[in-house]
C-alpha cells in the first residue's frame, strides 16, 4: 500500500487544470456556481470540447475512443472539472448505455452508436422506470412484440431524465410474458425520432421540468436494436445500474457545491460576523468536508477493486446522496431567509433575470429541494440498504 | 393544565377546517398564488371566522384571545397550508400595536383590522444582518411636525398585501418603531413570490415624511415590543408547522397504504412503518415544543420568555425538516414533482426554520439570554 499522489497524478491534477482554465468559458463558469441551468448546446460544446483534446470519454478504454486512464486519474478530472465550474459529462450514453454495450453489445451496435456518444451526435435517455414499478422494477409492464424483422413497443416510462433532449432510449421492455418477473425483460435501443413516441414534462419542486414521462406507441425498433439476448435484459440492466451507481457519488458536484457552501458563508453576515467565522457554521462545514474526503477515498478504494465493487456501488450511492443532501442542506441554512423569496423562472428562464436582487439566494432552496431526489434515483437508499444487507452482508 | 378545547375553541377550529378544506384545496390555492396578489375573498372568510381579530383587544372590536386559542387557530391554518397574512399581519403586526401605548394609531388601524378592512406588515428585516431585531441602515430623523425615514427592509412577509407597514428604524441611535402606510410618498416596493407559495417584498424609504402621531413607540420601549410581536409570530409560526405536519404524516400514512410495489402496500415494509413512525414522533413532539412556547407567551420575564420561544423555533424547525424529507423519500419519485401536495408541505415546513430568525439565530439568542 502506497498512500501518495505520485508525481505523474499531480501532473495530471495540474494539467487538467490548465485544461479547463483554458477552455472554459466564463460565462459557463458562472452558470456553474450560481446553479443556473445548463443549455443543451452549452453541454454538447462542452463534450467536444474535451473529445478535441482526447478526454471525450474519460472511463472508457483507448479501443473506443476513451482515454485509457485509471480510477485514479478519472477521479482526478472529475474532481477539476467539477471545481472549475464545467458541465457534467452527460451520463446516458457515456456511463450507462456505452459500457452495456461494450461488454454485450453487437459490433454493429458498438460501430455505429459509441463514436457518436463522445460528440453528443445522439442524446440517449434511460427507459427503465415506469408508473407502477419503481422500487419494483421488474414488474416493468412495456411489452415488447417481435413482428417480422422488428419490434413493436407499447408502454409507459417515467422519470425519464432529459428525455426533451433524447434521440434515442434504451429501454427494458417485456418481451415474455409467461416468464418470471426478472426473466421476460429485454432491453432495447428505440429511436425517439419516431410518430408514437410522446414526451411530457414532469414539474419537479425547484419548478424545474427536467424529467419526462415518454409515452411509446406502437412504436417500431429492428431486431438489430436488441441488445444482446432477448429476455436477458435483468442482467444488462443491473450491470447498467453498477455503473450508475458508482458515478451518482458525485463526488466532483460535491466539491464544487462544498466550495459554493464555503464562499456563501463568507459572505453571509449574522451577529456582527460572517458566518463562516461562527463555530456552528464552521462545525458543519468542517464535518462534511471529512465525509466528502472519505468518500473520496471509498471510491478509489472500490475503483482499485481493494474491495469486490458490485455491490459496494451501493455504499457509494447512500453516502454520496447524503452528501449532496447535506451539502444542498447547509447552503440553504447559511443563505436562511434570503433563500425565501423564489421564482423558477430565476433559475430556469434563458434570460439575464436571475432573481429579485443581489441580497437574496434563490438557488439555495431551490438545490435543497431538487437534491432530494438523489435519496431516490438509480434505486432508492432502502432498496440500497437491502442490497447491501442481502449481497454484502448476506442475510 | 387541561389540554381539551373549550366549545367555542371546539366550534372556532371546527368552522376554520371546514372553511380551509373547501376553500384551502390544492387548486384554489395554487390558482390564487398565481393571481400573485392577496385575494380579499380569502381573507375576508378568515376575518369573518376570526382569524384577524384574535388578537385585537375587545375594545377594538376583536376577540383578545388567549396563546392556546391562538395555537389552535393557527394549527388549523397549517393543515390547510393557508399563506394569506394570518401569521404576519393578525399575530405579528396586530400584537406589536396592541401591546403599545399608542391609541390613535390601536384606534385606527386595529379596529380596521378586526374587521378586515386593514392588513399590517412588519419591516424589521434588513439587507447584511437578516435576523437581527436591531435596525442598521434605516433611519428616522426628526422633522417639521413628525419624522423622515430612509432606508431598506427586506423580507417583509405580505408587505404587498398591506395597507401600512410597521417599520423600524434608529431614531437618534436608538430602535423606534413607526406605522407608516403604504401610499406614503417615497414607499416603494418590489413584490416577490416566495417558494412556498406565499409573497415577500423589499421595501424602500426615500425621504418618507409622517406625522409625529406614527411614532409607535422608542427606545427600550420599541425593541420589547418587537421582540414580543416576533415571539408570538415565532409561536404561531410553529403551530402553522405542526397542523402542517399533522396531515402530512396522515397523508403519507393513506400513501403507503395504498402504493403496491413488490405486491403489497409499501406500508408493509418495516423498514417504511419505522419512517412513519419517526414522522409521528417529529409531529407530535414539535406540538408539545409548540405549547411550550406558548405557554412562555405568558411569561413576564421577557428574556425567559423569549429564551423558551427560541427553544420551541429550533426544534420545531428541526422536526418540521425531517417529516417534510421523510414524506417525500416515501412517496419516491411522485414526492418530487410538483403535481401532489406532498411538495406543498415540505416547502412549507422548510421555511420555518427560515423565518422569524433561523436556528443559528436562536441557538445564540437561548445562549446570551441564558448568561443574562
Amino acid at each position: 500500500m502506497d498512500l501518495t499522489w505520485t508525481t505523474e497524478e499531480r501532473a495530471f491534477r495540474q494539467e487538467v487544470q490548465d485544461f479547463v482554465n483554458a477552455k472554459l468559458p466564463a460565462a459557463l463558469r458562472a452558470k456553474a456556481f450560481a446553479h443556473h441551468r445548463v443549455t443543451r448546446e452549452e453541454f454538447v460544446f462542452w463534450h467536444n470540447t474535451l473529445t478535441d483534446h482526447g478526454w471525450g470519454a474519460p472511463s472508457w478504454p483507448k479501443e473506443y475512443g476513451g482515454t485509457g486512464w485509471n480510477p485514479v486519474q478519472r477521479l482526478i478530472f472529475e474532481i477539476e472539472s467539477f471545481k472549475a465550474g464545467a458541465p457534467r459529462l452527460i451520463p446516458f450514453g457515456l456511463s450507462m448505455i456505452g459500457p452495456v454495450l461494450m461488454k454485450y453489445g453487437s459490433q454493429a451496435q458498438k460501430d455505429h452508436f459509441l463514436p457518436r456518444m463522445l460528440r453528443l451526435e445522439d442524446w440517449w435517455c434511460q427507459g427503465y422506470s415506469e408508473p407502477g414499478s419503481g422500487s419494483d422494477l421488474a414488474s416493468l409492464k412495456t411489452r415488447a412484440e417481435r413482428v417480422g424483422d422488428h419490434y413493436v413497443i407499447n408502454g409507459q416510462k417515467t422519470w425519464t431524465t432529459m428525455a426533451h433532449h433524447a434521440d434515442w432510449i434504451f429501454c427494458l421492455t417485456r418481451t415474455d410474458t409467461s416468464a418470471k418477473a426478472q426473466r421476460g425483460i429485454s432491453m432495447i435501443l428505440i429511436d425517439m425520432k419516431q410518430p408514437g413516441v410522446t414526451v411530457r414534462p414532469i414539474r419537479t419542486l425547484d419548478g424545474g421540468a427536467e424529467v419526462n414521462e415518454v409515452w411509446l406507441e406502437n412504436v417500431e425498433a429492428p431486431i438489430e436494436n436488441l441488445v444482446g439476448e432477448e429476455n436477458q435484459g435483468w442482467t444488462y440492466a443491473k450491470y447498467l445500474l453498477g455503473h450508475e451507481r458508482g458515478g451518482i457519488a458525485g463526488i466532483g458536484h460535491c466539491h464544487r457545491e462544498l466550495a459554493i457552501l464555503k464562499s456563501l458563508a463568507e459572505r453571509t453576515m449574522a451577529s456582527g460576523e460572517a458566518l463562516s467565522l461562527s463555530t456552528r457554521v464552521r462545525d458543519s462545514i468542517n464535518r462534511v468536508e471529512g465525509q466528502l474526503l472519505a468518500l473520496e477515498l471509498m471510491v478509489l478504494r472500490v475503483a482499485a477493486g481493494e474491495t469486490d465493487p458490485g455491490p459496494k456501488a451501493s455504499i457509494l450511492k447512500i453516502r454520496g446522496s447524503e452528501l449532496q443532501m447535506e451539502l444542498a442542506r447547509l447552503q440553504m441554512q447559511v443563505a436562511g431567509a434570503d433563500a425565501w423569496p423564489y421564482d423558477p423562472e430565476w433559475m430556469f428562464a434563458q434570460s439575464e433575470d436571475h432573481g429579485p436582487s443581489p441580497e437574496y439566494s434563490p438557488a439555495a432552496a431551490a438545490a435543497y429541494f431538487d437534491m432530494r431526489k438523489t435519496a431516490i434515483y438509480g434505486g432508492t437508499n432502502e432498496v440500497q440498504k437491502g442490497i447491501i444487507a442481502k449481497q454484502i452482508i448476506g442475510v | 393544565m387541561d389540554f381539551t378545547y373549550s366549545q367555542e375553541q371546539r366550534m372556532l377550529t371546527d368552522s376554520l377546517r371546514r372553511l380551509v378544506e373547501d376553500n384551502w384545496s390544492r387548486p384554489k390555492r395554487r390558482e390564487r398564488q398565481k393571481a400573485g396578489v392577496l385575494n380579499r375573498n380569502a381573507w375576508a372568510s378568515l376575518v369573518e371566522l376570526g382569524v384577524a381579530g384574535l388578537l385585537v383587544p375587545e375594545e377594538f372590536g376583536g376577540f383578545a384571545e388567549t396563546p392556546a386559542t391562538m395555537l389552535a387557530v393557527h394549527q388549523e391554518l397549517g393543515r390547510g397550508l393557508v399563506s394569506e397574512p394570518a401569521i404576519s399581519s393578525a399575530v405579528i403586526g396586530v400584537t406589536l400595536l396592541a401591546n403599545s401605548q399608542n391609541q390613535v394609531l390601536k384606534q385606527r388601524w386595529l379596529t380596521a383590522h378586526a374587521e378586515g378592512d386593514a392588513v399590517l406588515a412588519v419591516a424589521w428585516q434588513e439587507p447584511g444582518e437578516r435576523d437581527s431585531q436591531r435596525p442598521l441602515c434605516t433611519r428616522a430623523a426628526a422633522s417639521k411636525g413628525g419624522y423622515t425615514l430612509e432606508g431598506r427592509k427586506i423580507l417583509v412577509w405580505h408587505g404587498a398585501g398591506a395597507q401600512a407597514v410597521i417599520v423600524s428604524a434608529l431614531l437618534d441611535g436608538a430602535v423606534a418603531l413607526f406605522l407608516v402606510p403604504a401610499d406614503t410618498q417615497g414607499v416603494s416596493l418590489q413584490d416577490y413570490p416566495t417558494f412556498d407559495g406565499s409573497r415577500s417584498s423589499t421595501i424602500n424609504f426615500k425621504d418618507v415624511n409622517v406625522s409625529a402621531e406614527h411614532l409607535i413607540a422608542s427606545g427600550a420601549q420599541a425593541e420589547q415590543l418587537l421582540a414580543l410581536a416576533l415571539d408570538y409570530g415565532i409561536t404561531a409560526l410553529c403551530a402553522h408547522a405542526c397542523g402542517a405536519m399533522a396531515y402530512l404524516t396522515d397523508s403519507t400514512i393513506q400513501y403507503l397504504k395504498t402504493r403496491q410495489q413488490f405486491g403489497q402496500p409499501l406500508a408493509a415494509f418495516q423498514v417504511l412503518q419505522h419512517r412513519l413512525g419517526d414522522m409521528l414522533i417529529q409531529s407530535e413532539m414539535g406540538l408539545s415544543m409548540t405549547y411550550v412556547a406558548a405557554i412562555a407567551l405568558g411569561e413576564q420575564d421577557a428574556a425567559k420568555r423569549s429564551r423558551l420561544v427560541s427553544m420551541s423555533k429550533v426544534e420545531v424547525a428541526a422536526a418540521a425538516r425531517l417529516v417534510g424529507e421523510i414524506s417525500v423519500q416515501l412517496h419516491g419519485g411522485m414526492g418530487m414533482t410538483d403535481e401532489l401536495e406532498v411538495g406543498d408541505y415540505f416547502k412549507r415546513l422548510t421555511y420555518t426554520d427560515m423565518l422569524l430568525g433561523d436556528t443559528n439565530f436562536h441557538l445564540q439568542r437561548m445562549q446570551e439570554l441564558e448568561v443574562s
